[in-house]
């Protein structure tokens, strides 16, 4: 167990090794323009390197670029080629294509031109920018020395321990044979299990690590700085961002409320129904939790097309209360069966007002319920994409998940979302090791 | 006024509110959708938009594809998930809960980010963006769907009965065939359910993960329905995409009944 947690922090280590290592990164911005732009001129160190060539152009059909690799002793040696290309269109509506292209430099000296067969470039060209990535490829080699050496340590202590044995008496080497078995199995579950968070932390390791650095492009170290962070909490950042975070938080927030307040009711409501109605309404309520986010967004684009209102802000939260308020109906009616019917009853008899008895009966039963729901309204609304992205309309509103789907169609990240989403890692981290820890100090009791 | 208190003493009516939200908001939206079908731009009825999906090879490609790739995910979110239920779930397993703790912690960052990150890494590693980190994307992010159920049917299960089968000589390859899979098989289930439904409907992830090489039936839906002459179209694709959810959700619907759905 313990060594499987030392391999984990070493996979870590290799990580931010290497990535130290991968620096040499070339932001190349197009000097001239004309029938035959030259992107870049490579060093002569770069012979044999990977390179990773980005290129946006306003409106280009296809067609009409092309890279060429080529050196000066061959002007066009290699084929012309690109990886990938793919649009997006900006907020001010302009239609951008952008071309990637993963090549090898194979010669000293060589170039990346980009050629344009139809009109001049000046034409089209407005941002430029060729990346050259030093390759990181030798990243398999640290994991196939990891993998060697781990192998060679297992293999000596298997044949130490086979002449332990020889020594021994069969009972003995049988009883052995049994035990070893079972460790195997327990040792083999266990590093499945951690091979499988390595997978699932792998990215997100990438992006805490990467946190630590200034670079604009994710997976290239320039020195450690705590820049992005000081960017973030003194609102240097993108402003494009900070309305993001700020509308994130406001609309998570009043869904959470409407949807707690109008769940709450509708659960009691709920429960008090006959068995009939109590069916039909409670299919009514699966029907939000069932439909993928793209079917409810859409449905509500169209509703609201069909009204003639614009969105923005208010349409978003109407959505999120759609698809959060089941979820609050959920957590609240267990709560309720739990509690004695009678007791709002009594308090009616007593003489309290309906409102009297919700406030002083209802709610003190009803609200570790009404809590999970709406902490789980609010984790729901954080996290949602596809209906905020039919809803929010185009008035320049953006959550965090819009604004980041938007940045990354651009094919680039704003850089403090890297220590945004780490401090919500840990911050979720230490909450969820709190609660672990309060649980067992409790089971002790 | 008294007749007002009445009405609200009476705590069924207490859900009206939200029965008339939910019909405005879940209901109607639902069947404008089916109504935008079947008219074409200037509200006229017309069968035109469904002949055309019938006729639109791209559309019906990009659905089997969808279909095809949903499938396979859900396969391989099956076939990495439940050994990992499977061992989770052992009786001698010490730390269960912190392990689904681990599993879980990933989803509260933001599943884009977390892609953006994915496409890094397949960079950082030389990897081609494509197919296969199409694949690895969608399970990397619904691998917990399917592990959570599947976890929470076999820690629920009651061990006398696996114990009752290698009491009776059954081996443990034969007792896990015979008797805990079939046990754990409402968990399987649903956690299909919830694998399937959101592959088969997503439209952010495959354009991140592929460069905009690779469009599922979501992305295809997307581009229709924001163009505002294709708007009917657009109503048509998410019909059938309706029929398809429709469909699973009633295959998942097995074991919504132990579970006790409402109340």
């Amino acid at each position: 167990m313990r060594r499987i947690k030392l391999l984990f922090l070493g996979f870590l280590g290799s990580l931010v090794t290497v990535s130290a290592q991968s620096n040499l990164t070339y932001e190349l911005h197009v000097g001239t323009t004309g029938e035959n732009t030259v992107l870049a001129n490579f060093p002569e160190s770069y012979a044999g390197e990977k390179i990773n060539i980005k290129v946006s152009v306003e409106s280009v059909t296809f067609s009409e670029l092309d890279f060429i690799f080529s050196n000066s002793q061959h002007p066009i040696a290699n084929s012309p080629s690109f990886d990938s290309i793919y649009s997006y269109t900006d907020e001010i509506g302009t239609f951008w294509t952008v071309w990637r292209s993963n090549k090898e430099i194979k010669n000293r000296g060589q170039r990346v031109m980009v050629q344009n067969a139809y009109k001049t470039f000046e034409e089209y060209v407005r941002t430029h920018t060729a990346v050259a990535k030093r390759s990181t490829g030798w990243i398999w080699f640290v994991f196939a020395g990891l993998l060697l050496i781990a192998g060679i340590v297992y293999a000596c202590v298997i044949i130490y321990q086979r002449r332990q044995e020889k020594l021994l008496t069969p009972v003995e080497q049988e009883t052995l044979r049994r035990k070893r078995m079972g460790l195997r199995r327990h040792y083999g579950s266990q590093l499945y299990l951690w091979l499988l968070l390595l997978v699932l932390y792998a990215p997100i390791a990438l992006i805490a690590v990467f946190s630590f650095t200034k670079s604009k492009i994710l997976g290239n170290w320039t020195g450690f700085s705590f820049d992005l962070y000081v960017n973030l909490f003194t609102g240097k950042a993108d402003a494009g961002l900070n309305s993001a975070i700020w509308y994130t938080v406001v609309i998570a927030l009043i869904a959470a409320v409407v949807s707690t307040i109008l769940g709450t009711l509708a659960a009691i409501g709920i429960y008090n129904m006959r068995a009939r109605q109590r069916k039909m309404v409670s299919l009514l309520n699966s029907v939000p939790m069932i439909n993928p986010d793209i079917i409810t967004g859409i449905s509500l684009f169209l509703l609201f097309v069909a009204l003639g209102v614009s969105q923005g802000l208010a349409t978003v939260c109407i959505a999120h209360v759609v698809f959060c308020t089941p979820y609050v109906v959920l957590s609240v009616l267990p709560r309720l069966s739990r509690m004695n019917p009678n007791t709002y009853e009594a308090a009616l008899d007593l003489g309290a007002t309906p409102a009297q008895a919700l406030r002083m009966v209802m709610l003190p039963e009803l609200w570790p319920g009404m809590l999970s729901g709406f902490i789980l309204a609010l984790t729901l609304s954080v996290d949602d994409f596809g209906v905020t992205f039919f809803t929010k309309g185009s008035g320049g509103l953006e959550t965090l998940s819009t604004f980041i789907y938007s940045d990354a169609r651009k094919g680039g990240l704003t850089p403090e979302l890297r220590p945004l989403f780490t401090i919500i890692l840990l911050v979720m981290l230490s909450v969820l090791i709190y609660i672990n820890i309060r649980k067992s100090k409790q089971e002790e009791k | 006024m008294s007749k007002v208190v009445q009405i609200f003493s009476s705590r069924r009516t207490w859900a009206w509110p939200y029965i008339a939200f939910m019909a405005m908001f879940v209901v109607l939206p639902l069947v404008l959708v089916a109504v935008y079908a079947l008219t074409d731009i200037n509200g006229d009825f017309t069968l035109r938009n469904f002949a055309k999906f019938f006729t639109h090879s791209e559309a019906i490609q990009t659905f089997i594809y969808s279909l095809v790739i949903a499938v396979f995910n859900t396969a391989i979110c099956l076939l990495i998930g439940y050994p990992a239920a499977y061992i989770m779930a052992q009786e001698d397993f010490k730390t269960p809960k912190v392990m689904a703790m681990l599993f879980i912690l990933p989803m509260w960052i933001n599943f884009l980010l977390r892609t953006v990150a994915t496409v890094e890494l397949f960079n950082m590693c030389g990897l081609p963006l494509g197919e296969g980190a199409l694949l690895f994307g969608l399970c990397y992010d619904y691998l917990p769907f399917m592990i959570y159920p599947i976890y929470n049917t076999l820690q629920k299960m009651d061990n006398s009965l696996v114990e009752a089968a290698q009491d009776l000589g059954a081996n443990r390859w034969t007792c896990f065939w015979k008797v805990i899979v079939p046990l754990s098989m409402p968990g399987v289930y649903s956690g299909i359910v919830m694998v399937f439904m959101p592959t088969v409907s997503t439209f952010a992830i495959a354009e991140l993960l592929t460069h905009n090489n690779i469009k599922l039936f979501g992305s295809l839906i997307q581009d229709y329905i924001t163009t505002t002459d294709l708007l009917n179209y657009g109503a048509v694709l998410s019909l059938v995409l309706l029929i398809i959810i429709a469909m699973t959700s009633f295959f998942g619907d097995h074991d919504d009944k132990e579970e006790g759905g409402l109340v």
